[in-house]
Formats: structure tokens, sequence, C-alpha cells
């Protein structure tokens, strides 16, 4: 049974139409048939057909109602109409034919066929009517009292069915009495459902008592009509069916006598609530607009312009707390200098954490505030953000006449929205910053990418590995190598101060000074005072490089090298690793003669076997848990320790070492690590 | 996370800041604003203590380099004294000492400012 409603109530309306209509041929060819029966199967059949094409008409038209509820009027004079159609026609078949002592079996042709049209219009119009009355219960319920609903459905139902059985002879006038009597009180006990009428503007509830008392006329003309039963035009064609009528006639009495009362109650406060209804829709208008501002200083100003149209009041301003502080934001008809006077002297008399304060007439006569009209009342409402007050919007208003609850009300909720607007546009540009720093960051890395070297060149007596490990943020460390002709190899290693896109571009600009340079000077320490030339001038005043340049000749292994402020130069020699610091300042801090005069160059030779090692700051400066720095002696450890390595693998194991020594904490600078071994007569290496 | 804080004290006409804690590229700003002040207040002697200094990173130095051509304009300057070995290393590896005066203790430095007053 239940499964059968669901999969009716799954069709589309099309469907939902046919199958309705299909059913009213199926009733109506049977009962051409059959016009009245007193055998029982026949006249049972046709009172099931009668039900089942009820059922589906209702199952249609419900459809078609609930669509169309919110214009609940129309509906409802829908129901009136009907209403004259059934009367009208039952009245005009009163006319056509004498429905006193019709006998079942002296039912003619022609009356069976007009019987036939009358029942189809009449059933079409009962379901409708019910639909509504149905649809109208659920209506604007926060609970659905079902039971009490479909246990009035199975009474009429039952009623009715009764009244078919007394067709065939039965005497059981106490039992329809008894049904009859049980139905009326669920129908009286449904008919309170009544609080669509609450959200009827003022308006339309006057409409509403005009087509209530029509209505009650009109089902109560019906009631009439269809009361007496045995002379009923569809008597004949459907017992029951005359019963049902005649239960939802009273059932429309009924209902539209409550609806018709209610109404007149609410006529008098109708007027005060549509008022408040519009403040609510006004101020959730309010609420989109605010919403679509991410902007903070065009959100202050909406929302001190809106203020206005909240509540009446000649101006208003909005304080936010900066830092611990309460600085107005944006005002409204008021200067800002007089509004942030107000503030603070407003704080001063009287405050409230959380809730909305009201400064009157007696209290604002003494702030000493030069203004031109002073304010008579004027209304704080806090900005609170879960739990937390973020600033006070401030209404002021000059005639004599106190914000009043209501005002207070309509203030608080605005600025509720405007708190969470507020909160919304400062989320919004911590985002956008926060995605411009890492746009920001991806570019830098980018940049840095580019600028190191993608391949390391090759040469038969030198072995040569270069690691670099990037920070978070960029940290500004370069490598390179020139091949300069003669057998001259020249490196650089150099750290930039700052980090991030700035570190990135002044890499960008030592590249260029470097590869340019190694090409015209052949020598460490001249190539380096014409770098702090060029630097000098284009650095920021606190910005630097630090660097090691050298010139390796890679035939016979003499190695010249100057030190810009860079970390020391290792180099693995017999067993031992000696640290070289030569003098020398760094690029861009001394702008003057010091730093050729301080400068000096290294030259050493390399013997088979040697190691050089070069890195920057970020290797002695990792840190592990304790924030211990992983220094030089680690370093030179290591080297001692795998000196008989490959470039590659001595690397490998440096990093390998850093990352295990700070593992637990985070990396802050960029890691550079160039490692060159000294193989004279190594064949193996790079014979091509 | 890193604590920073500057103090500022006078002896004569030297100004002493004391620096404590870390100071890096977020601690920066702060003694920046002590600088700024000096400049805004004419005085342009400073010595900048490191007593309690752990750790200066690349943005910290930016700021002595920041300003010192200002004081040194003025007949000022800046020197720094009681610096911790490691600290010290840092400034070290940069020549910074070839370009500032560095002293064992406070006292030094601002004797050395008064005698270059007599001069």
């Amino acid at each position: 049974m239940n499964s059968t409603f669901k999969l009716l109530k799954k069709l589309d309306d099309t469907q939902k139409l046919k199958i309705s209509v299909f059913a009213a041929i199926i009733l109506f060819g049977y009962k051409i048939v059959f016009p009245a029966s007193l055998n029982i199967f026949v006249m049972l059949a046709g009172e099931l057909l009668v039900l089942v094409t009820f059922i589906l008409w209702s199952n249609y038209l419900i459809v078609l109602i609930k669509n169309r509820i919110n214009a609940t009027l129309t509906i409802l004079l829908n129901v009136a109409i009907l209403n004259t159609v059934i009367l009208f026609i039952l009245k005009l078949a009163y006319k056509l034919f004498d429905y006193s002592f019709v006998k079942p079996e002296n039912i003619n042709f022609l009356e069976s066929i007009f019987n036939g049209f009358l029942a189809f219009i009449v059933i079409v119009s009962a379901a409708y009517i019910f639909e509504v009355i149905e649809t109208l219960f659920y209506l604007k319920q926060k609970k659905e009292p079902k039971l009490y609903f479909n246990l009035m459905i199975i009474m009429m139902i039952v009623t009715s069915l009764t009244r078919s059985i007394t067709y065939l002879g039965f005497s059981a006038q106490f039992l329809i009495d008894a049904f009859e009597a049980i139905t009326i009180s669920l129908i009286v006990m449904n008919s309170f459902r009544v609080a669509w009428i609450a959200f009827l503007s003022k308006s339309e509830k006057i409409k509403l008592l005009a087509l209530s008392i029509i209505l009650i006329v009109l089902f109560g003309t019906n009631t009439g009509v269809t009361w007496l039963n045995e002379s009923f035009p569809l008597y004949n064609f459907s017992p029951g069916f005359t019963k049902f009528l005649s239960l939802l006639m009273i059932y429309g009495i009924i209902y539209f006598s409550v609806v018709l009362f209610t109404t007149l109650f609410h006529i008098p406060t109708a007027g005060a609530i549509d008022r408040k209804t519009q403040e609510l829709s006004s101020l959730m208008d309010l609420n989109k607009l605010l919403n679509r501002i991410t902007d903070l200083k065009e959100l202050g100003e909406t929302v001190t312009k809106m203020t206005g149209k909240v509540c009446e009041c000649e101006a208003a301003w909005l304080s936010t707390f900066e830092n611990e502080e309460l600085h107005v934001n944006s005002v409204n008809n008021i200067g800002f200098v007089e509004a942030q006077e107000y503030t603070e002297y407003l704080r001063k008399i009287k405050t409230s954490e959380a809730g909305i304060v009201t400064y009157q007439n007696d209290e604002l006569e003494n702030s000493g505030i030069k203004i031109k009209d002073k304010f008579n009342s004027i209304l704080a409402a806090p900005l609170n953000i879960h739990g937390k007050v973020i600033g006070y919007l401030f209404a002021a208003r000059k005639n004599e006449y106190n914000f009043d609850l209501d005002d207070e009300n309509s203030i608080a909720a605005f600025a509720g929205y405007a708190a969470v607007a507020y909160e919304n546009a400062k989320l919004v540009k911590e985002s956008i910053e926060k995605e411009k720093l890492e746009k920001e960051l991806d570019l830098a890395r980018q940049i840095q990418h580019k600028i190191l070297p993608k391949k390391i060149p090759r040469f038969n007596n030198l072995d040569i590995a270069a690691s670099f490990i990037p920070a978070f943020r960029v940290g500004g460390d370069y490598y390179d190598f020139f091949e300069l002709g003669n057998n001259k190899l020249g490196f650089v290693i150099a750290d930039v101060s700052g980090k991030g896109i700035e570190a990135a571009f002044i890499m960008a600009e030592v590249k260029g000074i470097f590869e340019s340079l190694s090409k015209v000077i052949d020598n460490p320490k001249e190539l380096f005072i014409r770098a702090n030339e060029i630097l000098s001038k284009t650095l920021d005043k606190q910005k630097f490089v630090t660097a090691t340049y050298g010139i390796l000749d890679v035939l016979n292994g003499k190695f010249v090298f100057s030190r810009a402020g860079h970390s020391p130069l290792l180099h693995y020699h017999n067993g031992e690793v000696k640290k070289y610091i030569p003098k020398g300042i760094g690029l861009g801090i001394d702008t003057g003669n010091k730093f050729s005069s301080f400068l000096t160059q290294m030259e050493i030779k390399l013997n088979n076997d040697d190691i050089i090692v070069l890195f920057t700051d970020g290797v002695n400066e990792s840190q592990n848990e304790k924030f211990e720095d992983f220094g030089y002696e680690r370093l030179e450890k290591i080297i001692s320790k795998y000196n008989k390595e490959d470039a590659n693998t001595l690397s490998e194991k440096i990093i390998y070492e850093i990352t295990v020594f700070s593992k637990n904490n985070i990396q802050h600078d960029d890691i550079t690590l160039v490692i060159l071994k000294w193989n004279f007569n190594n064949k193996s290496f790079g014979e091509n | 996370m890193a604590e920073f804080n500057v103090n500022k004290h006078e002896v004569g006409s030297v100004n002493v800041l004391d620096l404590k804690g870390y100071l890096d590229a977020h601690t920066a700003p702060e003694l920046e604003r002590e600088f700024n002040k000096l400049i805004d207040d004419r005085k342009y002697k400073v010595v900048v203590n490191f007593k309690d200094l752990n750790y200066i990173s690349s943005a910290g130095l930016g700021v002595f380099m920041a300003y010192v051509e200002t004081m040194r304009e003025n007949k000022g300057d800046i020197k720094f004294s009681n610096l911790k070995q490691d600290v010290y290393n840092i400034f070290d590896l940069l020549g910074f000492p070839m370009l500032y005066e560095f002293y064992e203790d406070e006292s030094e430095a601002i004797k050395n400012f008064n005698e270059q007053n007599k001069d």
C-alpha cells in the first residue's frame, strides 16, 4: 500500500494526469454499465473505483497547489469558485431530474451519462478542495502532526464506506452517526492548524477575512445540499462519496470559521508585524550588501551610511580596536576629530563589554565637545566576533526623542552583521596578502633556479661537485663556474644579505657582474675591487654581498683566490683541514678605499688528492633542536673522514650529516656547498 | 619567537644602546627606531653594547651600515663593545673591524669618544 503511494508520488505531472484521466474513464464506463446496483460486489467495486479516482486526482492536484501555495489567496479563491461550480451543477441536476424517489433500477441511460459527468466534476473539485485544506494544514508548521490528519482521513473513508453498506439495505445508522461524530471531532481538532495566517501581510489578511466569509457561506450552502443523502443527485452513483462530500463541506465550514476568527484577531497587530517584517527584510538586504564588500575602507563607509536607514539618526561612526585602542574607522555626518572625541568621552562615562549602551541627554551635556548641534542621545552597539568586541558602531540623534528598545534591537542586529562583514573583509585582505607573498616567493625561487648553473664543467684533473638546498624563503645563495680559457677555471660562491624576491634580484645582479668581470679581469683581487665599486653604487645601504672568488689552473693546480667577507675556505691536504680566511670586507659594506687596501689575495698549489670546500653560512649555521650551530669543526671532521671519496660522495655525506643534525629545526637559510678535488694524473676522470 | 630589546642610556654626550636577545630581520626594525630617534634628537655619538646579544643576522648588521654614515657626517660614530666571541666572529668575517671600532668594554668606547672631543 505504502509503496504504491510512493510510486504514485514519483510519477511526473503528465503521467499523473494521464493515469487520473484513465481512472475517470474506467469509472465512467463502469457506471454506464452498472448505473446502480444492489449487488454487494458490483456496488463495492464501484465505490472502490470512486475512491481510486479520487486518490489519483488528489495526487495530481496537490502538486499544482503546492507550487502555488505562496499565492494562498488565489488558491482560496479557486476553492470558492469550485464550491460555486459544485453548487451550480447540483442545483442544475435537481432542475433536470427528480431525485426524490429514484430507485436504482429506474435510472435511464441519459441520466447515467449526466450523472457520470456530474460525478466527474464533483470528484475533481472535491479532490482539489480537500488537497487545499491538507496543504494549508501542513503549511508553516514546525512539527508535522501527521497522525491526527491521517486518522481523520481514515475516519472519513470509514464513515463513507459504512454509508455505502447501508445503501444495500443494512441498517447501521447508529454506526454512521458514531463514526461521523468521531470524524467531526477530528476535523475540529485539525482545523486549528492555521499558522500560515500570521505570515500574510495586513492587506492580505483583510482580503482573507472577506474570502473566508464567502467560503463559509458556500461550504454551508453545499453542506445543506449534500446533507439530504437519499435525494442527492449522486446518491445512486456513489452513496459513500455522497457522505464524503458532506463531511468535506462540514470540514470547510469549521476550518474557514477558525480562519475567519483567527484572522479577525490578527488584524489589529497586522500593521506592526508588517513593519517588523519589513525591518527584518531590510536588515537582510543590508547584510547581503555588506557581505559583498571586501574592501575594509569601503565597508566602514557603507556601514555608517546605512546606520541611518536602520534607525533614525543624524550621524553615525564606526570605531574599531587597533592595538587595543579604539580608533574611528569611518564617519557619516560628523567629523573624524569629533567622532574620536565622542568615542573617548563615551567610553569614559559608561561602557558595556558586550551589550548595547544608550547615552541620554544629561550624560552628553557636559562632554565639552565643540559641535554645531549637540546630540540628544547616542547609541553604541558593540561589534562582536566570537564573543570578542572588535569595535563599536555609534548612532547619534539630535531631536528630543531618545532611542527606544526597537532602535536598540535593530542597531544591535545591524552591528552584528557589520562585525561579520568586517571580519570577512579582514580575512580576505589577509589571504590576498598571503597569496601575494607566496607568489613572490615562487618568483624568487624561479629566479634563483635560473641563475644557478645547470651544468658543472668537467676536467681531467679536477673533480667538481656542487649541492644547493634552498630555504623556504629564498636565502640569496649563488655559485657559478666560468671557463676562462688557457686552462683556467674561475668560480664564485656568494651570499646576498636579505631574503625573498629582493635577495633574488640582487643575486641576478651579482651573477651579471661576475660573469662579465671574470672575462676581463684574471685576478681575483682586482675583480672584487671592481665588483665592490659597482655594487656599492647599486645596493641599498644596509645590503651587502659576501663572496669568495678563485681561479684555478687546471693543468698545474695553481689556485689563486680572494675572500670578500665570505665564510672560510677549507683546504684538505695530507690528513688535515686548513681554514683560510684571507682579509677582505664584504661587498657593498665599504664605499671608500678601505675595501681595496684591506683585501688580500692568496695563492696555493694543489697537490694530488687535495680538496677545496666552499660553502655559505647556511652550512655552519644549521641548528639542531638545542639551537646549537653545526659549526666548522663538524664539517672539517666529515671532510677528513671521507677524504678518499670522490667530490660527489663527499658532498652527499656532508649534506646527509647536516640534515641529520638539523632534522628537528627549521632550515632558515639556503645551504650551498661546492667541492673541488684535485686528481692530478687520475686518468679515470673525464677522459673524453 | 626570538626576543629582542634595546635599552638606551646616556653617559655624558655619548648614547649607549644595550642590545639583548636576537637581532634578525624581524627584530631589526626595533633597533632602526632607536637610531631614528637618536638622529631626530641630533645625538650622533653611539656606543652599542652587545653584552646580552646572542645572535645577529645579516639584516641586523645592515642596521649599522644604514646609519653609520649619518653619524660620521655629524662628527659622531657607532662604536661596538662587549661582543661575545661568536658574535664578534660574524663581524670579523665580514671585515667590520676595518670599518668600525670594537672595544672590550663600554667604558673604553665612551672614553674614546671623549678623547676625540678634546682634539
